[in-house]
């Protein structure tokens, strides 16, 4: 697969932020807050590739899922889809929409009770041009993507008669009804049983090695990302602090919040594993200025009380924003992305 | 202790266990349309232990516990069973008694609940009351159960449960909307700690909750646990967490426990596929990463069960006898834990797969048991 080292990013974002102006509670009127919900994110989807992004409640992973569906308009920042930068404040249109499609995170949410599945379908598939004619033969072979067998079977189903994992099977083939490129997965298995989420992890990855979808895999769970993601990236209050190729991240993680969200894992096979930094309660207010990680870090320096720390490589396509590795050399956001697709270097599951 | 409650017998040959649970079955709704949502579930939870819950959403997990406790609400139904509550009298551990959960009266029902058996729900947000700051919650419970206590004695116990899980006491003044999750959920737990319950029930209280906080809270429940040395029942669908926190896990399927074992074991040497299943479904957070399949199907409709097996149409290793006949909860030879599979009563005309016949490694279980007793 050596075209896959010098194909371009699907969809990139450069410096993508968006902040949100909310009212503090209790003071007058006029008293403002800015939440930066995103703030300066770079990355790119490439065809055939899994990008996971892992981070808890409020990190900003699903308002960076909804920039780059543009369903919420970024603060500044660009988007680049198959080489074309967007404008900004342009309008989302029916184009953008039919190559980047989003999942989320709970199908009976997302799907309309009061229709049949075959509705949820076609309906996309009209909006997007079909002829009315073909429409139930594009549902079914979207059904037949996601391993509905057989689709007859499904399509006059209302959603309530599915189970959640087979609901989600519906709405990824909502998703794939349009031939997207990119497929934007928020949370995709947080709300269904254990037993069916590795079903919909091998779905995903089975779209992106054999249709060569771009995937954006969003998550709180590191193992899934772990098993999934071809690069991770781990968020914290809006930022990217840390990224890697492969498994780079989950196995020798340097960013302390890495650490933290690694050493929380329940993991049976370690039993030892329990270490937690846990005196301290977790709600912290995110510093207006220096790290913010800092107010929560074990390794917290002065330095990181006064000045937000850039981000410094720390291995082959791995970087970290922490100021533990200033001695290594600062990775430039743009740099260490086109370098960070080499032959040889994905791991395939 | 009430001196009504006190009139039963005491039987101290019970007390080495908090709760009992006899062929326990609960209902939803009745005649044809009725569905068994707890089939026949027996169990047994000793003083001070952890009892792991795990299943999927429609196993009855939570319509075991919510039926155990008499929570549940019509048209569930208790058909069949009973449920032994062995509660200690003040000052005097040996001497325990007995409660029939099933027939207690609502008045009888008012004098155990909260004292001795408490139970943590999944939502703390609708849990506790959004009008009313935190601090009320504590003092109501406290002037119901505690008549004796001042006013500022409520408040200096209020200020002693918050701060044994770890929060301020300036809390109190607050509303739930002001807290985060982990906070509310922690402030549950205080309150269900508030008059020092022999057991404690949670339903799901972390799977709300970020992993950074669910340690927090996992960390803190083990200590408060070794220190006030209450009996808990957790349930959950994360099985790796509970094998971290449980000393014995039962694993439910269409309303019934398919397997019980010690929490090492149970992970090390599962014995039913669905167990194995289940532990495959997690993905690994070291070594190579490799293709995993999970469990093929969906879990069943309680309304639609199969006949036999109700793992059966999702096992790889069913058999014949499997879609015809189910199998009962059998201890596996002479150990103490059991299964409810045909692959392990002992037919030396089956094969049991390797996969399911692996043993524990003694090390592990002694490391187990090493800190069981710290």
């Amino acid at each position: 697969m050596s075209e896959i080292t010098t194909t371009p990013a699907q969809l990139s974002v450069r410096h993508l932020t968006r902040h949100f102006t909310t009212r503090v509670p209790g003071r007058l009127l006029h008293a403002k807050r800015v939440v930066r919900a995103v703030d300066d994110a770079s990355l790119d989807l490439v065809r055939g590739q899994v990008t996971a992004v892992v981070g808890e409640s409020g990190s900003g992973k699903s308002v960076l899922a909804r920039m780059l569906a543009r369903i919420i308009a970024p603060t500044s920042g660009e988007l680049i889809l198959e080489g074309t930068t967007i404008p900004a404040g342009a309008k989302r249109t029916l184009e953008y929409a039919s190559k980047v499609q989003l999942v989320l995170q709970d199908p009976y949410a997302s799907t309309n009770p009061v229709h049949r599945i075959r509705h949820s379908l076609e309906r996309p598939l009209l909006i997007h041009g079909a002829k009315k004619h073909d429409v139930e033969d594009l549902a079914k072979a979207a059904l037949s993507r996601v391993s509905l067998d057989p689709p007859e079977r499904f399509l006059d189903r209302y959603p309530h008669e599915l189970s959640g994992g087979q609901l989600q099977r519906v709405s990824i083939a909502r998703a794939l009804c349009v031939k997207p490129d990119v497929l934007l997965a928020d949370e995709p298995i947080s709300m269904l049983d254990v037993s069916v989420r590795l079903g919909i992890l091998n779905l995903l990855k089975g779209l992106c090695d054999n249709e060569h979808l771009a995937v954006l895999y969003i998550t709180h769970d590191i193992a899934s990302a772990r098993y999934l993601a071809d690069e991770i990236i781990v968020m914290y209050a809006g930022q990217i602090v840390e990224r890697s190729r492969g498994t780079a991240l989950v196995d020798e993680p340097t960013h302390p919040y890495t650490q933290l969200l690694i050493a929380s894992v329940p993991d049976p096979s370690d039993p030892t594993s329990q270490a937690s930094q846990s005196d301290e309660h977790s709600s912290y207010a995110v510093p207006e200025v220096g790290c913010r990680f800092a107010p929560r870090c074990p390794f917290v320096m002065d330095v990181c009380r006064t000045t937000d720390p850039p981000v410094f490589q720390v291995g082959e396509g791995h970087t970290s924003r922490c100021w533990l590795y200033a001695d290594r050399p600062e990775a430039v956001v743009e740099m260490a992305l086109p370098e960070r697709r080499r032959e040889g270097e994905t791991t395939k599951t | 202790m009430d001196m009504q409650l006190r009139e039963v017998a005491p039987a101290s040959a019970h007390h080495e266990f908090v709760l009992e649970v006899n062929n326990f079955n609960v209902d939803y709704g009745v005649g044809e349309n009725m569905v068994r949502a707890v089939n026949d579930v027996t169990l047994k939870l000793r003083r001070s232990q952890v009892l792991g819950v795990a299943g999927e959403s429609g196993s009855g997990k939570s319509t075991l516990v919510y039926a155990m406790t008499r929570l549940l609400r019509a048209p569930g139904v208790i058909s069949g069973g009973d449920v032994t509550l062995n509660i200690t009298n003040d000052g005097d551990s040996d001497e325990v008694t007995p409660i029939n959960l099933v027939t207690a009266s609502e008045k009888e029902l008012r004098q155990i609940r909260w004292s001795h058996v408490s139970i943590v729900l999944q939502s703390a947000l609708n849990a506790l009351n959004p009008v009313l700051r935190v601090g009320r919650e504590f003092h109501e419970v406290l002037k119901t159960h505690r008549r004796e206590l001042t006013k500022s004695q409520r408040h200096a116990r209020s200020v002693e449960l918050l701060k044994m899980v770890g929060l301020n006491e300036d809390r109190l003044a607050r509303f739930p909307h002001e807290l985060s999750g982990g906070q509310r959920q922690r402030i549950m737990i205080a309150l269900a700690l508030a008059l020092d319950p022999e057991l404690v029930i949670m339903d799901e209280p972390t799977t709300a909750l970020d992993v950074v906080t669910q340690r927090e809270i996992i960390n803190e429940l083990n200590e408060l646990r070794s220190r006030y040395g209450f009996a808990l029942i957790f349930i959950t669908h994360d099985l790796s967490l509970l094998i971290e926190l449980a000393d014995e896990i039962v694993v439910m399927y269409a309303g019934a426990i398919i397997e019980r074992a010690g929490a090492s074991e149970l992970y090390e040497a599962p014995r039913h596929p669905y167990t194995l299943g289940l532990i495959n479904s997690f993905p690994p957070m070291h070594g190579d990463r490799r293709e995993l399949t999970g469990i093929p199907g969906s879990p069943p409709d309680l309304a639609e069960l199969p006949e036999g097996c109700s793992f059966a149409p999702r096992c790889p290793y069913a058999m014949a006898r499997c879609l015809h006949e189910a199998p009962a909860l059998l201890n596996i030879g002479d150990s103490d834990r059991s299964v409810a599979c045909w692959l392990h009563t002992g037919d030396s005309s089956v094969t049991v797969p390797v996969e399911l016949s692996r043993s524990s490694s003694p090390s592990r279980a002694h490391v187990t048991v090493l800190q069981d007793h710290t």
